[in-house]
């Protein structure tokens, strides 16, 4: 299923979120040809995070299935052109407890989600460590040029909706994947991960709330067969968001 | 293998040299007036840090960006460089350990690296370098920040910097061990004491 829902994005690519390390066992990472290009000690926990390139494909469904496994974590890169997914996301913006989850964080995801699902286009809700990612998948690729600009109005429009309802826009910060400006070098992590800060597994919010690891692994199986945007849907929405005035 | 972890800024370059002296001009791509640029360009400068409660914001990202344009105009240490092909010629595992988001600043680092011809194995980023030695069993560490200064003897590290950066001042707890890391005028002085 993640290879599904992920397949439009580089396979031969990606960061390890793992508690292994050390050289012995880097140097069994770098085999068949896998190179590093940086490795990361996070303050969360001794995680180390590893951002690997020249994956075969074999190599990269042993991580897929480790992923699975939570043994590790993968997260991948989008492609630099184009792409069939896109991802809000949610981060609460404060420099303590930030795993929190926030008045605001509630809000803008109440009214970001509301959005797309008015638009036609239902997001896969995930909880993060810091919030939430809102992912859409579409039937074919679209221009990273196009899904930027739907991304970056249809958050102006939540953002909006906070600010008018008495919030601070300024609690939450907002990424967009992929980011134009930033799509080589960052990643997320996929569906049935453990966030490296909380442990906590990547839940599915669904109508109800947060869903348990099993119901949220459903979720995301429906969404998959029975969710996924169509282009000239998708292409509606964009262009009711270009005549707003 | 012997290995040894190895600080980029005010260490194998001159960063806050960089960032006191080079001319930053806006531009439109700042979306910042004259006046706040240089303010936040001062504020910069003076090491000044948020006291906010907010990670992102209009400042730290000013920040990262006059910061990413030190990391690729910084010039690199002579003594520095030769050293480090002495590491290579004998056979050190070379890590180069930063505080530099390297999610970002990993393209202009290497081709820093590269264009100063210096040879290293691997790129880490942390904020926790002598926990990062601790546990990638490195014993070696050239770095000028003053905690891993005073702190790595106690952790096993064996920490040098350049003399320039000013020793950390003692402890205020004496039960903390005393800081045992080594100054050096020249990069030459540190292949004796990695030798010992």
């Amino acid at each position: 299923m993640l290879k599904e829902f992920y397949r439009g994005l580089p396979k031969d690519r990606a960061k390890l979120e793992s508690e292994e390390h050390g050289f012995a066992f880097l140097e069994r990472l770098l085999t068949d040809g896998v190179t590093l290009e940086y490795g990361e000690l996070t303050s969360s926990g001794l995680v180390h995070k590893y951002k690997l390139a020249n994956i075969p494909e074999r190599r990269m469904d042993d991580l897929l299935f480790a992923h699975v496994e939570k043994v590790c974590n993968v997260c991948l890169y989008f492609d630099v052109s184009a792409n069939d997914t896109f991802c809000f996301n949610l981060d609460n913006n404060h420099k303590v407890n930030s795993s929190a989850i926030i008045p605001e964080t509630e809000a803008v995801v109440r009214e970001l989600g509301g959005h797309l699902r008015g638009l036609g286009c239902e997001p896969l809700i995930v909880a993060s460590g810091r919030g939430y990612h809102l992912w859409g998948r579409l039937e074919a690729a679209v221009a990273n040029e196009r899904l930027f600009d739907f991304m970056l109005r249809s958050a102006a429009t939540a953002l909006a909706a906070i600010h008018r309802q008495g919030h601070d826009h300024h609690q939450i910060k907002f990424s967009f994947y992929p980011d134009l400006r930033v799509h080589h070098v960052v990643s997320l992590r996929l569906f049935g991960s453990r966030h490296v800060k909380n442990k906590v597994f990547s839940r599915v919010l669904g109508p109800q709330g947060l869903l348990d690891e099993t119901a949220s692994w459903e979720f995301f199986a429906d969404y998959l067969k029975n969710r996924t945007i169509a282009l000239a849907r998708f292409q509606t929405a964009h262009n009711s968001l270009l005549d707003l005035k | 293998m012997k290995t040894i972890a190895v600080d980029l800024d005010d260490v194998l370059n001159n960063f806050t040299e960089t960032l006191q002296q080079t001319p930053f001009l806006r531009d439109e791509t700042y979306a910042l007036s004259e006046e706040v640029f240089q303010d936040y360009l001062a504020k910069v400068r003076g090491g000044w840090t948020e006291s906010g409660s907010l990670l992102s914001t209009e400042y730290s990202f000013f920040r990262y960006k006059i910061h990413r344009r030190c990391y690729e105009r910084a010039q690199a240490r002579p003594d520095g460089v030769s050293f480090m092909h002495w590491l290579r010629q004998n056979r050190w595992r070379i890590a180069i350990c930063t505080y530099r988001d390297l999610r970002r600043a990993q393209d202009c680092t290497r081709k820093w690296l590269a264009d100063n011809e210096i040879p290293f194995d691997y790129l880490f980023m942390t904020g926790h370098k002598i926990a990062f030695c601790k546990a990638w069993g490195i014993e070696h560490l050239i770095d000028d920040e003053a905690v891993n200064i005073t702190l790595g003897e106690r952790f096993g590290v064996r920490v040098y910097y350049p003399a320039e950066k000013r020793r950390p001042a003692p402890p205020a707890n004496p039960v903390e061990t005393l800081c045992a890391a080594r100054a050096f005028q020249t990069f030459d002085e540190i292949k004796a004491w990695i030798q010992e």
